[in-house]
């Protein structure tokens, strides 16, 4: 791949340490927050914060392989109407879902994979791009299933107790620990070097000895599994799934979280999905005023910061150290 | 002896372009066969061809008695045959050393969930691995620049560093594309002893060049290819006593040359 | 069913669709090939020409063989100012572009939806009244919108066959590089085929404002279409355009009269990323190397 946007400038770390550390505390902090703050408000903003982070960081694995999907909303929906269905149609309990919400597009993406994933970079954006509309288009005209353009109404919390915000923050939370803690330890295990090597110089790694194809259709099937459970997540969480909430201007929004975050660390699609989710809270009321100002912030993180929002700050950083030392 | 590779009538078409056209030729092991032939003979396509780069469009390859025509690059690196590209390729914004582990991957990955738990078994593959490439590093003198970034390197170092990459998986067999292309003659001279080393090590070595000098102080054998096709082969004096040679690949002004 | 009357009309729907989807996606093909540039922010301006229009003809009653080529010319100006503020900083970078061209689509859109609300409006027709040709009813719109269309698509050709201008974008759409070893100015070659393109978005605007409805969200589906007319074509190449136009327009047109729009839109849509697949570089594309 040759796209210069995605050229690494940091090694992620392949060892725990320092990292490893700061994620701790982070976590431990976001689970003292329910004790603190009581606010229904900031309880339910925190489980989108979390359930967006999964679905972004799902999506930066991807990424990491050098392709960029336009359709990863759909994998999202599939799972979350997986999901719904498992437990209101089959009155299957709420882990049953959740198991359905990976399974459904992980099989899907392990079928559609070794066809689309030998496409070159922009080639697989646009397929990408066309599959997340034809997804969404199922969506609306298998009525039957899914309830057309006006979706699955009335869905259950995962249990009772889950109607409670802070039990959902919680749970929200918990999946998000396991989830990107899942992700990062893959990226900094001997896999994550084959993902990077695959990134930087496809051609050289498979003459290392590196299975290219397989690699690449292995990480996507995982990604879009787990977005799935990040759709269930999500459906059981708004009690609500309809076509608009994948469509592909979703898929955009995880996209933008990514590069505005930074593609080259896992901590860019968090740091992004942070900013995504809590700017708008800053504008609100003025959803329009958002949109402007995330479109404004695209062009220019495409055009002059391709290292993302974590790429300033390490360049801040560096200046105040440069600043302190002097 | 048997052979330790053994091409016979490998042939790839490229739309209305034929390539390579009934290729065949053999390599014994622990030997270094020199690939000869003007730009566009289609030395770098065999290459591509036995490396399973991209597949032919019929004959057949056969390593060490097994047919492994076809298989795609990951799964001869396994078997034991490696290759370097022609353009250096390192990955330029790692260091030294990831780019040395990165060609170490097979002996490096111990399945998928060993990885992500780092078991004992994970650790120790990585110990192993890590010894090798600091091993190689070590050989060919690229210690001291081991946590550079690739990209930083001179252009001779980086050739150097395709090799160790190459070499990291611990083949029995290398094929070297042009090591020596855009190099001056003291690298040259450098590179040409590199490669009697790795042969020195047990690995039967493929080498591609353009300069029948270079190759003469070489190489055991020399594969002359033109238009595709082979053109002679032997050891390089019977080459370049081979009338067929001198008239198609080194001219007119050398045939009246070796006349005398 | 297939009662000539309706075929016939799904004929004239078919060549109308066309030439909306050629004017497009030509556009949408000479940034790409020129530039490098794939421009995700090219409904955004076909939607600014159905908003032209609705002004210069709707509301101050322009007559409309004028009004037409003026609000898309007036939005191609305009547009110039975008050239030197984002769209040069994406010149022949094509993975940034399409990210940051996304951004842009938003910006504009989303600023449109605050200029002009959300709601849907209609542009007056530019001729009411049908005519009747060997039986099929044809209404007269659609007869002037491809009229339009084909003095726009002929205007372009004999510009790029005859004029200077003309033959130095062409050269640089081969090869950008050595035109410019030619002695080509590629700055002015590029804001001229940008002006071309987004003219030409804006008047296929026009005419989709017309033909269905105007809202600052109607952009999506003529690039849709301009996305999936290049891509059967071939990126980048201009004959390219114009098959992929008329394969898209008549295969919307017949398989949307017969079947129903949905399964018009699946069909094209499975047949695209089937052709992508097997063939990415298009019909009459070339594979890159
Ligand atoms: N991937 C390819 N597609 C089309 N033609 C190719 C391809 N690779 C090589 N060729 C053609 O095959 C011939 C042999 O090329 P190559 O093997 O690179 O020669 P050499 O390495 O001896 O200079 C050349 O004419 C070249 O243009
Ligand atoms: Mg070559």
């Amino acid at each position: 791949m040759t796209d210069a946007s995605l050229s690494p400038l940091a090694l992620a770390p392949r060892a725990g340490g320092r990292p490893l550390a700061i994620a701790a505390a982070v976590v431990a902090v976001l689970a003292l927050v329910p004790l603190v703050i009581a606010d229904k408000f900031i309880l339910s903003l925190g489980s989108t914060v979390f359930i967006t982070a999964i679905a972004a960081a799902s999506l930066h694995l991807i990424i990491r392989t050098g392709h960029i999907s336009l359709g990863h909303a759909a994998f999202m929906g599939i799972g979350a109407y997986a999901s719904v269905l498992t437990v209101m149609e089959l009155g299957l309990p709420f882990a049953a879902g959740v198991l359905a919400a990976f399974v459904a597009p992980c099989l899907l993406a392990l079928a559609i994979g070794p066809l689309v994933l030998r496409l070159t970079g922009k080639y697989f954006v646009l397929v990408t791009f066309l599959f997340g509309e034809i997804v969404r288009m199922v969506f609306v005209e298998w009525k039957s299933v899914t309830g057309g353009a006006n979706g699955i109404f009335g869905i259950p919390a995962p249990a009772p107790v889950f109607n409670d915000p802070a039990a959902y923050y919680y749970l929200s939370l918990g999946a998000g620990v396991l989830l990107v803690g899942f992700i990062a330890r893959l990226l900094a295990s001997e896999v994550g070097r084959a993902i990077d090597a695959v990134r930087e110089s496809e051609r050289l790694a498979h003459c290392s000895g590196i299975p290219v194809l397989r690699l690449k259709v292995t990480i996507f099937a995982l990604g879009c599994g787990i977005v799935g459970i990040a759709g269930a997540l999500q459906g059981h969480f708004i009690r609500y799934v309809d076509p608009t909430s994948y469509s592909v201007v979703q898929s955009l929004n995880l996209v933008v979280v990514n590069v505005i975050g930074g593609m080259q660390t896992l901590v860019g699609p968090l740091v992004g999905t942070l900013f995504y989710l809590i700017l708008p809270e800053m504008l609100r009321g003025y959803v329009e005023l958002q949109r402007i100002i995330f479109g404004i912030i695209l062009i220019i993180v495409m055009a002059f910061l391709p290292g993302g929002l974590v790429e300033l700050g390490g360049r801040a950083l560096q200046l105040v150290r440069r600043r302190a030392g002097s | 002896m048997t052979a330790l590779l053994s091409v016979t009538s490998l042939h790839r078409q490229f739309g209305g372009l034929t390539a390579v056209r009934d290729l065949s030729f053999d390599v014994a092991e622990g030997e270094i066969l020199g690939v000869i032939g003007p730009n566009g003979a289609g030395k770098t396509t065999a290459i591509n061809l036995v490396s399973g780069v991209i597949p032919p469009t019929s004959g057949r390859v056969e390593f060490r008695g097994e047919d492994v025509t076809g298989l795609p690059p990951h799964r001869l690196v396994g078997r034991g045959i490696v290759r370097t590209f022609q353009s250096t390729t390192v990955y330029g914004d790692r260091t030294v050393r990831e780019n040395g582990m990165r060609g170490a991957y097979l002996g490096l990955y111990p399945g998928f969930f060993a990885t992500l738990f780092d078991t004992a078994h994970a650790r120790r593959m990585r110990a192993e691995a890590t010894a090798v490439v600091d091993e190689l590093l070590d050989w060919l003198g690229l210690t001291e620049v081991a946590e550079d970034k690739a990209g930083s390197l001179p252009y001779g170092h980086q050739k150097t560093l395709g090799m160790i990459i190459a070499l990291a998986s611990r083949p029995r067999l290398i094929m070297l594309d042009e090591p020596v292309a855009g190099l001056g003659g003291g690298d040259a001279d450098h590179v040409r002893d590199t490669i009697k080393r790795v042969r020195g090590r047990g690995i039967t070595v493929i080498v591609i060049d353009h300069n029948m000098r270079f190759m003469s102080g070489l190489c055991d054998r020399v594969l002359v290819m033109h238009q595709g096709a082979r053109l002679a082969v032997g050891t390089p004096q019977q080459v370049l006593a081979d009338p067929a040679v001198i008239e198609a690949y080194l001219g007119k002004r050398h045939a009246a040359l070796a006349g005398h | 069913m297939l009662s000539p009357i309706l075929l016939g009309q799904a004929v004239v729907n078919g060549i109308s669709l066309s030439a909306i989807y050629i004017l497009v996606a030509l556009g949408f093909t000479l940034l790409f090939g020129i530039m490098r540039v794939v421009n995700f922010a090219h409904g955004a301006f076909a939607m600014l020409g159905g908003y032209a229009l609705y002004y210069v003809y709707g509301r101050w009653g322009v007559p409309y063989l004028i009004a037409a080529p003026l609000s898309a010319l007036g939005v191609a100006l305009a547009a110039l100012v975008l050239e030197r503020l984002v769209y040069r900083w994406f010149y022949q970078k094509m993975f940034q572009s399409m990210i940051g061209l996304l951004g842009l689509e938003m910006a504009i859109v989303f600023t449109a939806v605050i200029i002009w609300d959300p709601h849907e409006r209609s542009v007056p027709a530019a001729l009411a009244g049908i005519v009747e040709v060997g039986g099929i009813i044809v209404p007269t719109d659609k007869l002037v919108i491809v009229g339009v269309a084909a003095v726009a698509l002929a205007a372009f050709y004999l510009f790029t066959k005859f004029s200077k201008y003309g033959l130095a974008m062409r050269a640089a759409a081969q090869d950008v590089e050595i035109a410019a070893a030619q002695g080509i100015d590629t700055t002015r070659i590029y804001q001229l085929a940008f002006v071309i393109a987004i003219f030409m978005a804006a008047l296929a605007g026009g005419f989709y404002a017309q033909t269905y409805a105007l809202s600052p969200l109607m952009g999506e589906r003529p690039l849709m279409m301009a996305f999936i007319v290049v891509i059967l074509g071939g990126m980048g190449s201009i004959p390219g355009v114009a098959l992929g136009g008329i394969i898209l327009g008549f295969a919307e047109s017949f398989l949307g009269t017969f079947y129903g729009g949905s399964v018009a839109v699946f069909a094209s849509f499975g047949a695209v990323i089937l052709l992508l697949i097997f063939r990415p570089w298009g019909l009459l594309g070339t594979p890159e190397t």
